[in-house]
Formats: structure tokens, sequence, C-alpha cells
């Protein structure tokens, strides 16, 4: 059982990891739209599909 | 996927329109050359993406009226009030309207970011806002907007407040302590389960120590990090020497807190950890809630800068120089083009024009306006150009003025003491009494070991958790059932008052009534012709007018009418010629009576004559909203008083007076009069609800005990409102009425459980018959059960 006294620290520093990162997400604005970044996922993955044709039809500026 | 309606706005297709464009092989269809335009332009531009993964159709998309306002704004001193320069790149916040979910928000960022001039944009769909910044020297501010405008949107400048910039920040910050609250009782209570289990099968007391001590470590951060709201609260409530509901939680997260640590220190006792977690965590997810909905409801109300006009024209000899509205001084002279906004009060110089002051007047009906008379600033040039000399600055225009008003009655909204504040005032008072009144007794008198752990069950089984639950988790439940149906409460206090309600007052233009045009009914004079087909004929020919009239034919489009020639004939009507199959022409007048060269029609507004032969003749009026009847009977059941306040003093009023029967009507109010008839109820004790839609109404949001603004009103009417109805079905309220009600029962049933159960555990701990753990057994359950009981609030 004393495996516990390394285990449980170890465990601990995931928890402080994981809070890290969820700060730094906070502060760099990612939740300020949960419906946007929600759906992002659905969009990135297109994306690649037709990259072709996005690149074929640049706008006219 | 098949569409009945329009594929770009899923609006009904006009019959014998003919806007169709190859999508992917499949033929789609359009109901107007707005909405194919915008589709073109999605599908050309590669983001045909977005229909596929849309949630709800996109807006009716207008042509872009070209370039017209929009060149303004690139002048150097509008930029300046307007945007913010940083390293080379200019920041710009843009309000957007016609966002419906987050594919929108994916296509504006697309379509932006393919330019690269554009430095980054980031588009938020909840709030409608986005914010762009970009390189000036390479790039137009007017090009972004007509860019966004291509797609179907319309953006315009924006500058939030500074309350807005401090709700975001502290919107951020909740998340971080709802995130330190949830993890860490996730952990604490993995750890308390070890010690449950050590209970019954035994544990070597060096490792219950040891996971003690890690429990204690992983619950200090709640304690000081999470909880710091409820402390600070509680911390000015004492010093103001007061109790509010904030002082009880932050007594039972610490005494709870530190008997724990207490006994991890000494190894007696029990520990308490997992019960400070989840009560801390609880009760954060029912504030961050809450206070989400709030920014969101203010947010997306939020865009009040957008009345205000921007920019505006300035004559100087031969010449107009596009300027900042803000900056405009008496005695200049602005040119206003058809569709405009006046940007100052003024004297008409020379045209004419009819111009919409319902912004300000609540009056639906253009106003024609001619060389020297006033015009104000914020209402809309319709169809013909004004050149205006300026007689005051902005700020002290009559816009200003209604929102200077509106600042001024802020600070006189009728207070009602909160009725959980006053119970928690009571409650605490007496449970500490008697925790320390216990001690004592056990102290001196009975078992001097002992006193310490029953004065700890006493305020532990008595702790207040389900007390201070009952209130808010059954708002948050309201308010999530009510934001459901389309009602958003940005202001939590009105669910309390709306229950006592005894008097309702409402606005009649476009809040009880339409607030446009539409048609009463029409006559035919020549029976050679169809009266559809001439509709739909006057509705083709309309189309070329900005006139609110024109918009009243609007449902009668067809476009397999064709017509030439159309002029505009400001202020009196429109002719054109009507081509016919055979290709003859017919000569065709629509328009006032006089206009039309016909007797005249008393009660009709529009005439239409073919070849000078009177053919047709309409009768226009502001209609009511066809669920009114039904609203105002179900209120007065309710026993309320109801009362018409309107700036209109024309027969309408008479007219809807006679057919809804309100207790009172007043008529011809002008904003302060409507405030004081307001104000003048709430002193005679009622409890007051308003419903309006316009600027005029909006001061008197801040006299009632409860504002209602519906969503078609004025960005400013529903900044300031206490409910905003985001669909414009005026039954909302009878439900809003109805939630508050079924809310208020929650609550009642929620505190009844909580102090009964307190009565009852308090003699038996009091007497020592309750372990410190039965004791969090029983609070728990408590807890669980008002919470419970508010969650039935989300079903049905």
């Amino acid at each position: 059982m004393s495996i516990i006294y390394v285990l449980i620290p170890i465990a601990i520093l995931f928890v402080c990891i994981g809070l890290g990162i969820f700060f730094w997400a906070v502060r760099s604005r990612q939740f300020d739209d949960l419906n946007k970044e929600g759906m992002s996922i659905l969009f990135d993955e297109k994306k690649q599909n037709s990259s072709q044709t996005d690149k074929d039809q640049q706008p006219p500026q | 996927m098949s569409y009945s309606g329009c594929f770009h706005c899923n609006e009904v297709i006009p019959k014998g329109s003919d806007f169709t464009l190859s999508i992917e092989q499949q033929q789609r269809q359009f109901c107007c050359p707005g909405c194919l335009a915008v589709a073109e332009t999605i599908i050309d531009q590669g983001l045909g993406d977005y229909y596929k993964f849309r949630t709800s159709p996109a807006n009716k998309a207008q042509l872009v009226p070209e370039q017209l306002q929009l060149v303004s704004y690139d002048s150097a001193e509008v930029l300046a009030d307007l945007t913010q320069n940083k390293n080379d790149q200019t920041h710009i916040e843009l309000s957007i309207s016609g966002i419906s979910c987050a594919a929108c928000a994916w296509l504006i960022e697309k379509q932006l970011k393919k330019n690269s001039a554009i430095h980054s944009v980031s588009v938020n769909s909840s709030t409608a806002r986005c914010i762009v910044s970009w390189d000036l020297k390479q790039l137009k501010l007017s090009d972004i907007l007509t860019n966004i405008s291509q797609l179907g949107y319309q953006a315009a400048p924006f500058m939030a407040d500074q309350e807005e910039a401090v709700q975001q920040a502290e919107l951020r910050r909740f998340l971080k302590r709802l995130a330190v609250s949830g993890i860490m009782s996730m952990q604490v209570m993995m750890l308390a389960f070890g010690l449950y289990f050590g209970e019954y099968t035994g544990i070597e007391p060096q490792f219950e120590g040891y996971l003690r001590w890690i429990s204690l470590l992983l619950t200090t951060p709640v304690v000081f990090y999470s909880a710091k709201p409820f402390t600070l609260s509680a911390w000015r409530a004492i010093k103001g020497r007061e109790l509010n509901m904030d002082v009880p939680v932050t007594l039972a997260v610490f005494y709870t807190f530190i008997a724990s640590a207490y006994a991890t220190l000494f190894g007696i006792g029990e520990v308490y950890f997992e019960s400070v977690c989840m009560f801390v965590f609880l009760l954060q997810l029912g504030k961050f809630f809450e206070f989400r909905a709030r920014a969101q409801a203010r947010a997306a109300t939020g865009n009040l800068l957008k009345i205000m006009p921007v920019s505006a024209r300035l004559v100087q000899g031969n010449e107009l120089i596009p300027t900042s509205a803000r900056r405009l001084e008496a005695g200049q002279v602005i040119l206003v083009q058809a569709g405009e906004t006046i940007a100052a009060d003024g004297v008409v110089l020379s045209g004419e024009s009819s111009v919409d002051e319902s912004m300000l007047t609540g009056e639906y009906k253009a106003v024609s306006k001619a060389s020297g008379d006033f015009v104000m600033a914020g209402s809309i040039n319709h169809d013909g150009v004004l050149k205006v000399t300026v007689h005051q600055a902005l700020a002290s225009s009559r816009l200003g003025q209604i929102i200077h008003l509106q600042q001024q009655t802020l600070n006189q909204k009728p207070q009602i003491v909160e009725k959980t504040t006053q119970l928690a005032r009571f409650f605490i008072q007496r449970l500490l009494v008697i925790a320390f009144g216990t001690f004592l007794v056990w102290y001196f008198w009975l078992d001097q070991e002992r006193a310490f752990w029953v004065t700890l069950s006493v305020l532990v089984a008595t702790c207040p958790c389900a007390l201070t639950l009952a209130t808010p988790t059954a708002i948050t439940c309201a308010l999530a059932r009510l934001n459901r149906k389309g009602i958003l409460i940005k202001n939590q206090q009105v669910l309390e008052i709306l229950p006592q309600l005894t008097s309702v007052f409402l606005d009649k233009t476009g809040s009880l009534t339409q607030g446009r045009f539409s048609i009463l009914r029409s006559e035919l004079h020549d029976t050679l012709y169809d009266e559809a087909r001439l509709l739909a004929l006057i509705a083709r020919i309309e189309t070329y007018s900005e006139h609110p009239i024109a918009r009243a034919f609007s449902s009668y489009l067809s476009t397999e009418i064709k017509v030439e020639q159309v002029q505009v004939h400001v202020g009196s009507g429109l002719s054109a010629l009507w081509r016919q199959d055979d290709g003859s022409c017919l000569d065709i007048k629509v328009g006032s009576a006089a206009f039309c060269a016909v007797q005249d029609q008393t009660a009709a507004a529009v005439c239409c004559t073919i070849n000078t032969q009177l053919v047709l003749s309409v009768e226009l009026s502001d209609a009511l909203r066809p669920e009114v009847p039904a609203l105002i009977s179900a209120l007065k059941q309710r026993g309320l008083t109801l009362s018409m306040l309107t700036g209109d003093s024309s027969a309408q009023v008479e007219e809807v007076q006679h057919q809804l029967q309100f207790d009172q009507v007043f008529k011809g109010c002008s904003p302060e009069q409507k405030v004081e008839h307001i104000q003048q109820a709430v002193t005679q004790g009622d409890k007051v609800l308003m419903l309006g839609d316009g600027i005029n109404d909006s001061p008197c949001f801040h006299a009632a005990h409860v504002s209602v603004a519906l969503d078609s009103g004025t960005d400013l009417s529903k900044n300031q409102a206490d409910v905003v109805l985001l669909h414009n079905d005026l039954n909302l309220v009878q439900e809003l009425i109805e939630g508050a009600v079924l809310a208020q029962r929650i609550v009642k049933q929620n505190l009844w459980w909580a102090v009964g159960y307190n009565l009852v555990i308090i003699p038996l701990a009091v007497a020592g018959f309750v372990s410190p753990y039965i004791a969090v057994i029983g609070m728990s359950f408590s807890s669980i059960l008002v919470v419970s009981n508010s969650l039935r609030l989300l079903k049905a």
C-alpha cells in the first residue's frame, strides 16, 4: 500500500497541469463563445478535403 | 435535405419568381435577388460548408445599398472615434446583425481571413460581435463592411461600454473558480471513498492520516480561492452590520473546514472535506449559470451605439466631407440621402422627403418634411435628399436627452427587499445563539470533553446548505425554463415581484399593434381586373420605394408582372408602365388620391389608376397583433389593472380601446408623462409591469417594477428592460407570469423543507444524540432534496 505515497502526489501533479491548461484556455478567450468552438471541429475536418477548391477560388480583392 | 422555402433564408418563395442557382449539382430556389446574390458569393468563395452545418436558416438578405453610408466610415475623424491603433494594426469592434448560429461566425471569419490585409478576425456568435484587426493602409473600413454585407449580414462599428468589459473579465474568473472547485471536488471525493471504506474494513492509522492531509491540501484552494466571492460578500455585509445569505454560507464553509483541519492536525474526530468542496461547487455552479444568462442577455441587447448616428456628410461649398456625427456643431449644414439616419437635430434647408421618427415618438407613420421643418437626430430619411442646418450637437439632441432621461431614472428603480435575505437574517441569528448556548451548557454542566463535538454537530446538522440552496437553485431552473421558451430575464428580482403584480401598462404602437402598415381592406372599382393581380402589381411597383407604406404590400409580391420606367414622386406616390403579355404598355399610378387625380377616397391611403382610371383603393391601418385580445382577457382574469400608454393621439386609440376595454387609457403622452403615470401607480402601492418597444418607452422601464421589451423593439429599449421576449409573441407575457408563480411555489416548498428539517434536527443535536457523521448525511440529504425539487421546474 505504500505505493500511494508516490501515486497520489503524481495524480495531484496531473490535476495541477490540467488546471493550468484550463486557465490558459480561459485566458486565451477560448471559452468566450462556446457555440462556435463546439462547431469548429466540423469545419476544420471538411477544410482538408476541399482545400484544393479553396485555393482555386481566391476572392478577387 | 429539401427546403420548401428559399434555400438561403427559408422564407416563402413568391409565386412566379425565378431565382435559382446550381449548388453541388442541385438546383436551389431563392426568394429574392438579395438571397441569391449572397448564396452566390458564399458558393463562389468555396464556403458552401456553411449550408451543411448551419443549425438555423439565415435572415433574409437585403441587396446592399451601394456604398450607402459605409464610405463615410472611412473619414479619419470617424475612424479615430471608433478604432484603436496598436503596432501598425487597427482594431475595431463590430456589431453584426443576422448571426443566427455558429456557422455564421465561421462564414464571416473565413471570408475576412482570405484578405491578406486583415490580420485577425474573431467572431463571437452568442454576442454577435466581431473583433477585426487589419492594416489600414491596405484596406478601408468600408471594404470590410461591404465584404460582410455581401454574405448577408449587416455590420456596424460598435464600442463596448466599460461595464461590459468588466463583465467579460468577471465571467472568466467565474470559469476558473468553477474549474478549481469542480476538479478538486472530484479528487477529494475519491480520497473520501478510501476513508469511507477504511471506516468499515479497517485502515492503518498512517494511511488514514495521509489521506486526510492530502484532502486538506486539495480543499485549501477551494476554500480560499473558489469561495472567495462568498467570503467577500459576507465580509462586506458584516462590516455594514447586516446579515445576508452569504454569511451563513461562509460560516458553514469555514467552520466545517476548520473543524476538519483540526481533526486532521490532532488525529481525532471526523473530517468533512468532501462536503466543503461539493457545497462550494454547487453554489458556484448556480451563480455561474445565472451570471452567464445575464451577461448574454446584456451583450446581445447592448448594442446601444448602433442607434446613435455615427457619421454625417458635411456640406462645405460644393464639396461633401464625411465627418463624425459627434463632432457636428450648430450652424453647419449636412446632406442626408435617402435611407440614411439624420445625424443631428436641425432645420431642413432644402429638399423634401418623408422621415420616419418612430424610434423617438413611437409614431409609425412617416412625417413629410420640407424646407423650414424641424428634423430630429436618429430619425430615418425615407425617399428624398435633404440638406439640414444643424441646430445643436448630438449630445443635446432629443435622442441624447431621452438617453439622459433614462440614466436619471436608473436609480429610481423601486426596491424590493429579498425575502430569503430576511429569512436568513432571522435564522442565522438564532442559530448562532443556539450553538453558542449548547457549547456553554455542555462545557460547564454536562461533559467538557464532548462540548466541542456536540457544538460542531449542531452547526453541521443545521448547516444552512439547504436553506441557502433553496432560492438560487429554483431561480436558476426557472430562468432556464423561461429562456428555453424565448424569454430572457436580465434582472432575477423580476421572478420575486411578478407573483404580486397588480397593474400592467402597455404601449400601443409596436407593442399591442404591429407597428407597421398592413392592408385593412381594398375596394375594386373596375371589374375588368382581378383584385389579387392588382395588389401584386402595386407590390411590384412599391419595391422601388423606401416608404413604410411600401412594406404593407410585400406579401403580395409576384415577379411575373413586368413594370418599366418606375418613377418615385417624393411624398405622393409612384408612376410606372405595366408591360402586358402582348407587348403593349399601361400607364400606372400608385399613391395618394391627390397624386392619382381621382376623387377623394376618404378612408383610402393608397389609390391605383390605370390610364387615369381608378381601379383599386386600399385602406391601410396598423393592425393589432393577432394574439392581443386573448392576452388581454387572460390578464384581466388574473385581476390585473390594465392601462394603455401611448404617444399617439389619433382616433386609432379609441378604436383599440373599444376593442380591448382597458381600465385606463393615457394618450398623447410624452416620454416624461409616461414616466409620471407609472410613478403615480407605484406610489399608490401597485406592483407595475410595463411592456413597450420604443426608445420613448425606455425611461418608463426604470420607473416600473418589471419592464418587458419585445425583440422587434429598438436596441435601446431591449438594453434597458428587465425582460426581453425573444419571439414577437405577446403570449409569452402569460408564460412569464406563470413561470414566476411556479418558481415562487417551488421556493416556498424548498424553504419549508429546509426550515422544517432544521427544527427537527436542532433539538436532537443539542441533546447530543446526533453524531457528526449522521449530521453530514442529514445535511446532504436535505440539500439533494431541495436541488431535485428545483429541477422539477425544468420539466414541461
